[in-house]
């Protein structure tokens, strides 16, 4: 249950599904980065979907096991091995863990995404803070002190796990949102046009994205040239959403991610769909991306499509008889 | 014409008010936020200066049956207060009086000499000038906590600097533009630094978090 941090990786940090409600204070929501991967690492781990995780960006953790425990894991491939036996921990599905084992995230090759989520029975234990145990980087509160991972952080479970020793997989359904982040470049984003003007030249274009991104946004620049985008100036400052993307003057669009401000003034020309977020959450710095433009009607429909397929194999972790289960929702 | 409702993604409508800074205005997009928390079939509502965000669960609706709830809420508050007193919209939304006590210039307010020199005025000036106001809380944003408070008189409004600073301490009062606020928490920050107070902004165990609310009025009481 209890995990040790022996090296931290990159950016690990404790995230779950947000804090929606306290925007009007200026909070933002935040939470994991790919929010499909989270859902899954956790139904796995026999958590709630939503319940707080270990995100882990690019170069993952060492952990040292301390007490015998189940962990989910779900989202990029980041090269995850037991030190010692050389058991590789693939994402989409649960691992039993003994006492004293170590485990280690290397880094996956660069098409395997960026994030990927170790999730813990009960959801990790830390301190809800204005509802959520997700670390805000920016204002330094959530998770462990509102910081990244450090070595002798001590990660706790919630509740010890039902079934110790049984591991299971992820029923995919021949469903998985991330295809396209671990597919060949360009990865294609849906984009809801507006509020603003500018979509054509973000669709007509392609895209690349800059190291300089982050959790609070993905800082993109043109590969080839394309038709310009419209002129930027400054508008009043308004209220913003994950996936917009906004067009501040010099050319480099913001695609707004987890920690974003809850208000911005730059004009935003389009919102990647919420069932693309997840792969936004998974590209890494040089990424090739496009935009495809769908209706907010075809981009819900999309999102619909993702949470029945979360439902179905939510369902299918709760379920008794796992593996009969998720063999006849297979069919 | 306005106000206009217009989609931010498949899970967000945006309705503009105007395109000003304007505390009537800024009242009235407020109201409008109170309004949506109140309806319960929409998501937290984010007032801005002339504009309301309101998201929703695209689960439940679609960008359509939210902008139709959105507007019978806008609507509704329309009516109401064209029956009231043409200011009722302030006295409806008017906050707690929050006073914060500033210590202006020096090391404390590194930018103050340099606001006085762009207006021609002596630094005493500008704070009593900035002192003498009580400004509206329009809207939280930027940071948790972060207010923006205004209007602050043209005589010491004073624009952004080109290149803002990595790091502004925490409890900094600032001037960017029309506007002034206090920085709750340490961050990157572009606005002219005239003081600095003692007040805990924001605090995470505190109920509520942060020390002014959307809405509330505000006035700086200069220290020595």
């Amino acid at each position: 249950m209890t995990l040790e941090v022996v090296e931290p990786g990159l950016q690990t940090t404790i995230q779950d599904a947000g804090r929606p409600n306290w925007t009007q204070l200026g909070v933002p929501v935040g939470g994991a980065c790919d929010p499909w991967s989270l859902a899954v690492a956790n139904l796995l781990a026999g958590a709630d979907a939503g319940a707080a995780a270990l995100e882990m960006t690019i170069v993952g953790p060492t952990l040292r096991v301390r007490e015998p425990t189940l962990i989910g894991l779900a989202g990029a491939d980041l090269g995850g091995v037991v030190r010692g036996s050389g058991r590789r921990l693939e994402p989409g599905r649960t691992y039993s863990l003994a006492a004293g084992s170590t485990i280690a995230f290397p880094g996956g090759d660069g098409a395997a995404g960026a994030r990927s989520y170790v999730a813990l029975p009960g959801g990790v234990d830390v301190r809800e803070i204005l509802g959520s145990r997700s670390t805000l980087l920016s204002a330094g509160f959530g998770g462990f002190e509102g910081r990244a991972l450090r070595a002798g952080d001590l990660v706790r479970g919630s509740t010890a796990p039902d079934s110790p020793g049984r591991e299971r997989s992820w029923p995919w359904l021949d469903f998985d949102p991330l295809a396209a982040a671990t597919g060949p470049d360009p990865i294609t984003l849906r984009l809801v046009a507006g509020p603003a003007d500018g979509v054509d030249p973000l669709v007509a274009g392609e895209w690349r994205v800059r190291p300089d991104s982050d959790r609070i946004g993905l800082r993109l620049e043109p590969t080839s040239d394309g038709p310009p985008l419209p002129a930027s100036g400054e508008l009043l400052t308004h209220g913003v959403v994950r996936g917009a993307v906004q067009l501040p003057p010099g050319g480099t669009p913001l695609v707004l991610l987890a920690d974003h401000q809850t208000t911005g003034g730059y004009p935003i020309a389009g919102v990647v769909a919420r069932a693309d977020h997840p792969v936004l959450g998974q590209l890494r710095p040089g990424a090739a991306v496009r935009f495809v433009a769908v209706t907010p009607d075809e981009a819900r429909r999309a999102f619909v499509e993702q949470a029945r397929a979360l439902e179905r194999g939510a369902a299918a972790c709760r379920a008794d008889d796992w593996d009969e289960l998720w063999l006849s929702a297979g069919r | 014409m306005l106000p206009s409702i217009r989609p931010m993604g498949e899970s967000a409508v945006l309705v503009t008010l105007g395109d000003t800074i304007d505390p009537p205005v800024a009242a009235r997009a407020r109201a409008i936020a109170a309004a949506v928390d109140a309806d319960g079939r929409l998501g937290r509502a984010v007032p801005a200066y002339a504009s309301v965000l309101v998201p929703f669960d695209p689960l439940a609706l679609s960008v359509a049956a939210a902008g139709r709830i959105v507007e019978g809420l806008v609507g509704r508050l329309a009516g109401r207060l064209a029956e009231e007193a043409p200011n009722a919209i302030d006295v409806a939304a008017a906050g707690r009086l929050v006073e914060i006590a500033v210590r202006y210039g020096g090391e404390d307010g590194p930018d103050l000499d340099e606001v006085a020199r762009l207006h021609g005025l002596r630094p005493d000036d500008v704070v009593e000038i900035h002192a003498s106001q009580e400004y509206d809380a329009f809207f939280l944003g930027f940071a948790p906590g972060f207010a923006y408070l205004g209007p602050v008189p043209a005589s010491i409004a004073t624009p952004r600097l080109d290149v803002p600073r990595p790091r502004v301490p925490a409890g900094s009062v600032a001037i960017g533009g029309a506007q002034t606020a206090v920085y709750p928490t340490e961050t990157p920050g572009g606005w002219r630094l005239v003081g600095r107070t003692a007040a805990i902004l924001w605090d995470v165990d505190r109920h509520p978090p942060s020390l002014i609310a959307p809405g509330d009025r505000v006035r700086f009481v200069p220290i020595r």
